[in-house]
C-alpha cells in the first residue's frame, strides 16, 4: 500500500515540475515564520512580517538604502526641508511626479495626508510613534498642492525622529480614493486594506491564504521596477522544515534556520547563508525594588560576573549573535563596546558575601516559551543561565509562559528576573537610552524600578541634543553608566539566520528588518 | 433494507416512522445542549486565567490608553456574568465574537481555517480505513499465524507511537533523506493555488479541473494524513479483528463453512455485514477524534487548520478564538455521533428508540 | 450477601494462571517491572539530568553518554531515565483522578436515579462530547503550564468513561437478587453503594484503567509537545521531544530517546490492559 502512494507521489512530483519549470526564475519562495502577520495595512501592521511584507507594497516619503540607517533617501518625496515655524517645527516634503499607485492613479499630496491622518484615527499598535513620538495631530499634515506636504509637529519632538520614523510603514502612502471606496462604518478601509494592498510600492498583494502563503505580484505600474515577476511568502513554523524545504527546493529563501542547518547550509555549495544584523538585545531584567536582593548594586555586578556570556553566545546562539555587554546596540549611534565581565564564580560569590548574601539566594527567572533571538529558545538560554549561576551559588528557578503572560507580570513589576529581547521602536540610540534609562519614560526602566537620577539625566540629555559628537560622549557616559549599576545583563545582539539558494542574488537587509523586495533576483 | 433481514435475527423496519423521528428531534436537542456546555466550560475555563488579553494582543510596547481602549472594545472590562450574556446573545445570532489575536470575526477565521482540517481528516480517516479495516480481516483469517501477528505487532505500534514523534521522523526520513515527499504546506509554492470554492485544496482543485494541482495537493496530503490516521487505522485494525473473530465463531458462520460455502463468500456475505456495526459506531467516534487530533499534526506539518489556529489562540490567551474551535469541533463530534447513532438504529432494528 | 463478593477461591486461582500464559500481558508486565526499575533506581544508574555540557552539545552516542547529549549537553539517557519517574507519576495520577471523580458521579448518577441520574449523565456527555486534547489545552494554558496542571487537564477529560462504566454497572447489580434482598432488609442506600456495588464495578473499572494509563501519557506528552505542560529543565519525555525535534539531522539520538520510552511505556500499558481484560472479563474478547 505504502509503495503505490510513493509511486503515486514520485508521479507527481514530475507532473508538477514540469508545469512550474517555466515560472522557476520569475518567482521566489520566502519561508519563514510568518504566524505573528495579522494584516497588511501599512498604517496598522506592527508584526515583524507585517513590516516585512508592507514596505513592499506601499513607499515611504523618505527612507533608508541597503544596511545603512544613518542617511535619509528620497522615496516618494524627492526633497524635504526642515525649518522652525513659531512654536513648532515645519517639514515640507516635495513629491516626486509620476508615481504610480498598482491601481494607476498618480500619488499626490491628498493621499498622504489622508494616509498619515488615518494612522493617527486608526489608533493602531504602531500610532504611538506618529502621536507620541512625533507629537503629530490630525490636521497637523497640509497638502500645498498636488506636489507639496506641508507636515507640522510641536518644538518639544524630534523632526529628526519623525523622519527616521517615517520609513517605517506607517509612514506608507496608500491610494486615498481606492482606499475610500471600500471603507465601511468609519473604518478607513482598515478592513479592506487587511487583505488587500493599494499601494505605489514594486509588489501588489494578489491573495493572502492565512497560515499558509501570501503571494505578492509584480506592480505593473510601479516607479521601482521589480526583477522577479512573483514573490511568495511562505509560513513555516519547524526549523526543521524549513531547513528540508530549503534543501528540497520547496523555497528559495529560509529565514530562522537554527545555527547547526545554518552551518550545514553553508558547507553545501548550492546554498549561501546570511547572518543579518538586528538592533535587538537580548538580556536580563532584575527587579531592584527595595527588600529584593537585586536593589543592591553589589548583587547586580555579581550576576553579571555569573553568566558564561562566551559559552552562551559560542555554544548556543553559535554565531547567531554577538556578544554586548551594554545597552546601546551595535549599528546605533553611542554604541559602546566595552566587554569589562567575564564568568567568574568566584568573584561573583565574593561579591555577594560582601552584599551580605555568602550562601547565595534563591530567585524566579521568568521568561516566555517562545523564541529569543537568534532562533534559540527562550528555555534554552534560560536553562544555560540557570546552571552558570547555579557554580556561584545562585539557585534560579524558571518560569516558562506564554510571551502575553510573562509581559503582564513583567509590565506589572511583579518579576524578580525577566529574561526576554528589546528592540528599538526607531533605529536611533533614544529608542533604547530613554527605555532603558529613564525611569519616568515608564518602560523599561520603570519595569525593573531603576529609578536612578543620573541616568535618566543623561538619557534626557543625549535624546535632546543634535550635535552627533556631543550625543555620542553623553551615550558613552550613560552606557557606561549602566554597565556598572544598572538593572540589566544584557546577553547577546542576536543575528537573523537566512539561507538561500545559491541562485538568489542581492537579498539585503538592514537592521530594522526591512529588505527591498525589487533588488533581489534570481538566476535561471 | 429488507434484503438484508435474513442476516438479522429480526426483521428491520421498512422506513421512517413516528417513533423514530421524535428520536431524531429528540437527538438533536442533545446536540444542542452538548453545543451549550461546551461553550459554558469553555467560557468558565477562560475566567480562570491570570492574564490580561489586552497586553497578548498589542504586545510589550502598547500604551497604557492603547490597553484601556482594547478592553473596552471587546467588553473585558465588564462583569463575567454581562461578558457571558453578551457572549450567548451574540452566539444565538450566529456571532461567535471576535479574536484577540486576529482582530477578525472568529466565524471568519474558522471558515477559513476548518475546511483544511476537514480536507486532511478526511484523507486520514480514509486512510485509517483502508489500511485498518483490510489488516483486521486479514488477521481474523489466519488467527495467531503470521499474517495475525504482524497486524497485532504494528496496530500495537502504531496505538503506542506519539504522532508529534512520527510526524517528525517520517518527515526527516521521507521528506528529507530520501526526498520522496514535500514536508510542509498544501500546495506546491510555485503552483497557483485553485480559486477557493471549499477551501479543501484538493476539491477545488478538481471543481477547476487542475490536475496539476490536484495531484500535488494529494501528494502534500499524504504524509501528514498517513501519520494523523495511524493511531485510528490501529485502533480500527484490532477492533476489527475482535469481531470478527467473534463473529466467524458463531455457529450460523460455522454451519456455513461446514457446508462448504467458499471462505470468501462466507466472510462477506455474513460475517462482515454482522461485524459492521460495532465498527460503524468506532468509525464515528474515530472520526470525531481525527478533527480533535489534528491539533499536533498541523502543528509540525504547517498545515493552516484550526488545530493550529488553537493552538496560537490558547498560547496567546486569545479565548473568544478557542472558544470558537471547542464549539466548532464539539458540534461536529456532536453531529457525527448523531449520525452514527441513526444508521446503526437503521441498521439493527433491536435497538429501541429511548 | 457476601456471595458475589466473596467469588470461590478456584475461580480466583484461574486468572493468574490465565495471564501467565498470556505472552503479550507478560511482556507488558516485564516492561512495565523495568520502567519502574529505572524510575526508581534513576539517580543511582544515571547521572544528573540537568548538568550541561554547552561545549559538547549534540555528542553522539559514547562511553560517556550512553544516549548522547542534547542541546545544551545535557546526558540524554540521564534524562530519559529521570523521566521515568514523571511520565508514571502523571499516567497514574490522571487515572487516579479521573477514575475518581468518574466513580463518584457514576455512583451518585446509578444509584440516586431520576434527576440526578439524568443531570448528572448530562454532564458526562458534555465532557464526553468535548474535544479532549483541545479542552486540556484550554485547561492548562488558563491554569498555567506546569505538570500538576497537565494532570488536572487531562484527568478533567478522561473521567466521563468511567462515570459511564460505573453507572451501568450499579444499575446492572440494582436488579440483581442480593441487591434486592439487602435492601429488603432495610441497608441503608450508601452503605448498599459503598459494600456491594462499588466492589463489583472495581474489575471492568480497573481493566479500563489499565488502558488509560498510556493514553494519558500520550496525551500529557502532546501537551507538553506544544508548550502546555512541563517547564524546563524537567525532563518529561515530551517535552523533551518538543526541545530537541529541530535537531534530528544532526542529533536524532536527542528526539527518539525519549520518544521510544513513551512508546513502549505505553505499550506495555497497552499490553497490561489486553491481558487484563483477557482474564478478568472473559466475554469481552474471544
Amino acid at each position: 500500500m505504502w509503495r503505490k502512494f510513493q509511486r503515486l507521489a514520485s508521479l507527481g512530483i514530475v507532473l508538477g515540475a514540469l508545469a512550474v519549470a517555466q515560472d522557476r526564475t520569475s518567482t521566489l519562495i520566502y519561508g519563514g515564520d510568518w504566524s505573528d502577520l495579522i494584516t497588511l495595512d501599512p498604517q496598522v501592521a506592527y508584526e515583524f512580517s507585517g513590516g516585512l511584507i508592507t514596505d513592499n507594497l506601499y513607499e515611504t516619503l523618505v527612507k533608508f538604502e541597503g544596511a545603512d540607517l544613518s542617511t535619509l533617501r528620497p522615496g516618494l518625496a524627492e526633497s524635504w526641508k526642515v525649518e522652525r515655524g513659531g512654536d513648532s517645527w515645519v517639514i515640507t516634503f516635495k513629491l516626486r511626479r509620476g508615481s504610480k499607485f498598482s491601481t494607476g492613479r498618480e500619488v499626490t499630496a491628498k493621499d498622504v495626508v489622508f494616509s498619515f491622518d488615518r494612522a493617527i484615527q486608526l489608533k493602531g499598535p504602531s500610532s504611538f510613534l506618529f502621536t507620541d513620538i512625533a507629537q503629530l495631530k490630525v490636521g497637523g499634515t497640509r497638502a500645498v498642492d498636488p506636489y507639496t506636504v506641508e507636515v507640522r509637529i510641536p518644538k518639544t519632538a524630534s523632526p529628526g525622529s519623525f523622519l527616521s520614523i517615517l520609513t517605517f510603514n506607517i509612514g506608507g502612502i496608500v491610494d486615498s480614493e481606492e482606499v475610500q471606496k471600500h471603507a465601511k462604518g468609519g473604518d478607513f478601509g482598515k478592513e479592506w486594506l487587511t487583505n488587500n494592498s493599494a499601494g505605489s510600492g514594486p509588489f501588489r498583494l494578489v491573495r493572502w491564504d492565512r497560515g499558509s502563503q501570501v503571494l505578492l505580484e509584480a506592480n505593473p505600474n510601479a516607479r521601482l521596477k521589480p526583477k522577479l515577476q512573483r514573490i511568495i511568502m511562505r509560513e513555516i513554523k519547524e526549523p526543521t522544515v524549513l531547513r528540508t524545504a530549503l534543501e528540497s527546493g520547496e523555497i528559495d529563501i529560509a529565514e530562522g534556520l537554527t545555527p547547526e542547518a545554518l552551518k550545514a547550509i553553508a558547507a553545501n555549495p548550492r546554498f549561501k547563508t546570511l547572518k543579518a544584523d538586528s538592533l535587538r538585545l537580548n538580556y536580563m531584567g532584575m527587579n531592584v525594588k527595595p527588600g529584593s536582593p537585586f536593589a543592591n548594586p553589589k548583587v547586580r555586578e555579581a550576576m553579571r560576573w555569573a553568566v558564561n556570556q562566551d559559552e552562551l553566545v559560542s555554544g548556543l546562539v553559535q554565531g547567531n549573535g554577538v556578544k554586548i555587554q551594554t545597552i546601546i546596540p551595535k549599528g546605533l549611534l553611542g554604541y559602546n563596546n566595552a566587554l569589562p565581565y567575564k564568568y567568574d564564580p568566584a568573584r561573583a560569590k565574593k561579591l555577594l558575601a560582601e552584599a551580605g548574601y555568602p550562601n547565595g539566594f534563591e530567585f524566579e527567572l521568568l521568561t516566555s516559551t517562545g523564541l529569543c533571538g537568534g532562533g534559540i529558545p527562550c528555555q534554552d538560554i534560560a536553562t544555560k543561565i540557570q546552571s552558570d549561576l547555579a557554580k556561584a551559588g545562585i539557585k534560579a528557578n524558571i518560569k516558562a509562559i506564554a510571551n502575553a503572560e510573562a509581559l503582564k507580570i513583567y509590565r506589572a513589576q511583579s518579576h524578580q528576573v525577566y529574561l526576554g529581547g528589546w528592540s528599538p521602536d526607531f533605529p536611533d540610540p533614544d529608542g533604547n537610552a530613554t527605555p532603558l534609562a529613564d525611569f519616568t519614560a515608564k518602560s523599561l526602566a520603570w519595569r525593573n524600578v531603576w529609578d536612578d537620577a543620573t541616568a535618566s539625566k543623561l538619557a534626557n540629555q543625549g535624546s535632546l541634543e543634535t550635535d552627533p559628537s556631543k550625543r555620542a560622549a553623553l551615550y558613552k557616559l550613560l552606557t557606561d553608566y549602566a554597565l556598572k549599576s544598572g538593572p540589566y545583563v544584557i546577553l547577546y545582539q542576536p543575528s537573523i539566520p537566512l539561507g538561500f539558494s545559491a541562485k538568489v542574488e542581492g537579498y539585503v537587509r538592514n537592521a530594522q528588518g526591512q529588505v527591498r523586495f525589487e533588488n533581489i533576483s534570481k538566476l535561471p | 433494507m429488507s434484503g438484508r433481514g435474513k442476516d438479522f435475527p429480526v426483521p428491520a423496519p421498512e422506513t421512517l416512522n413516528p417513533i423514530m423521528l421524535s428520536y431524531i428531534v429528540r437527538r438533536l436537542f442533545f446536540v444542542l445542549f452538548v453545543v451549550w456546555g461546551v461553550t459554558f466550560a469553555t467560557f468558565f475555563i477562560a475566567q480562570v486565567v491570570p492574564v490580561d488579553p489586552a497586553i497578548a494582543a498589542l504586545g510589550e510596547n502598547a500604551r497604557e490608553e492603547q490597553l484601556q481602549e482594547f478592553r473596552e472594545r471587546y467588553g473585558l472590562n465588564k462583569s463575567k456574568l454581562e461578558q457571558y450574556l453578551i457572549y450567548m446573545g451574540r452566539l444565538l445570532s450566529g456571532d461567535l465574537g471576535q479574536s484577540l489575536r486576529t482582530g477578525r470575526a472568529v466565524a471568519e477565521d474558522l471558515r477559513e481555517f476548518f475546511p483544511a482540517t476537514l480536507e486532511l481528516s478526511l484523507v486520514a480517516f480514509a486512510l485509517a480505513v483502508l489500511l485498518g479495516i483490510p489488516a483486521g480481516i486479514l488477521a481474523s483469517l489466519f488467527p495467531n499465524r503470521a499474517p495475525d501477528v504482524a497486524v497485532r505487532i504494528l496496530a500495537l505500534l502504531g496505538g503506542a507511537t506519539p504522532v508529534f514523534f512520527s510526524a517528525v521522523l517520517l518527515q526527516y526520513l521521507l521528506a528529507q533523506r530520501l526526498d520522496l515527499l514535500p514536508v510542509q504546506g498544501r500546495l506546491d509554492g510555485f503552483l497557483f493555488p485553485p480559486p477557493r470554492v471549499t477551501g479543501m485544496m484538493s476539491l477545488d482543485a478538481l471543481l477547476a479541473r487542475d490536475w496539476t494541482v490536484f495531484l500535488d495537493s494529494l501528494e502534500h496530503l499524504i504524509l501528514p494524513a498517513f501519520v494523523l490516521g495511524m493511531f485510528s487505522a490501529a485502533i480500527l485494525a484490532r477492533m476489527t479483528r475482535a469481531t470478527m473473530l467473534e463473529v466467524l465463531a458463531q455457529d450460523y458462520i460455522r454451519t456455513a463453512r461446514a457446508k462448504g460455502a467458499v471462505a470468501s463468500s462466507v466472510i462477506f456475505r455474513h460475517a462482515l455485514k454482522n461485524a459492521s456495526l460495532p465498527i460503524l459506531t468506532l468509525l464515528g467516534s474515530l472520526l470525531g477524534g481525527l478533527l480533535s487530533g489534528a491539533v499536533l499534526t498541523e502543528t509540525i506539518f504547517s498545515w493552516p487548520g484550526i488545530g493550529r489556529y488553537v493552538t496560537q489562540s490558547a498560547t496567546s490567551l486569545d479565548f473568544p478564538a478557542v472558544m470558537g474551535v471547542t464549539l466548532l469541533v464539539g458540534l461536529v463530534y456532536a453531529l457525527v455521533n448523531l449520525v452514527t447513532d441513526l444508521l446503526y438504529a437503521f441498521l439493527d432494528p433491536r435497538i429501541r428508540y429511548t | 450477601m457476601a456471595a458475589a463478593v466473596n467469588a470461590p477461591s478456584d475461580r480466583r486461582s484461574r486468572p493468574l494462571r490465565r495471564f501467565l500464559r498470556n505472552p503479550g500481558g507478560l511482556i507488558g508486565l516485564a516492561l512495565l517491572v523495568l520502567l519502574l526499575l529505572v524510575a526508581l533506581l534513576a539517580p543511582a544508574i544515571a547521572p544528573d539530568p540537568i548538568e550541561q555540557n554547552i561545549l559538547q552539545r549534540l555528542s553522539p552516542p559514547s562511553s560517556a553518554h550512553l544516549l548522547g547529549t542534547d542541546q545544551l549537553g545535557r546526558d540524554v539517557w540521564a534524562r530519559v531515565a529521570h523521566g521515568a519517574a514523571i511520565s508514571l507519576k502523571v499516567g497514574f495520577g490522571v487515572v487516579l483522578l479521573s477514575v475518581l471523580i468518574g466513580v463518584v458521579i457514576g455512583l451518585l448518577a446509578g444509584s440516586l436515579g431520576g434527576v440526578w441520574d439524568n443531570l448528572l449523565m448530562r454532564l458526562t456527555d458534555i465532557f464526553f462530547a468535548f474535544p479532549s486534547l483541545i479542552l486540556a489545552m484550554a485547561i492548562a494554558a488558563a491554569l498555567g503550564p506546569n505538570l500538576g496542571n497537565t494532570i488536572l487537564a487531562v484527568a478533567l477529560v478522561s473521567w466521563p468513561v468511567y462515570a459511564r462504566l460505573v453507572r451501568a454497572n450499579v444499575l446492572a447489580l440494582r436488579e440483581r437478587e442480593f441487591v434486592e434482598a439487602a435492601r429488603a432488609l432495610g441497608v441503608p442506600q450508601w452503605r448498599l453503594m459503598l459494600r456491594h456495588l462499588l466492589p463489583n464495578t472495581l474489575t471492568p473499572v480497573f481493566v479500563q484503567a489499565s488502558f488509560d494509563v498510556g493514553g494519558a501519557i500520550l496525551t500529557a506528552a502532546g501537551l507538553s509537545f506544544v508548550g502546555f505542560g512541563a517547564q524546563p529543565p524537567i525532563p518529561e519525555w515530551g517535552a523533551m521531544v518538543s526541545e530537541t525535534r529541530s535537531y534530528i539531522a544532526e542529533a536524532f539520538w536527542a528526539p527518539t530517546s525519549p520518544a521510544v520510552a513513551i512508546l513502549l511505556t505505553v505499550l506495555a500499558f497497552n499490553l497490561l490492559g489486553d491481558a487484563l481484560r483477557d482474564v478478568l472479563d472473559p466475554r469481552a474478547n474471544a
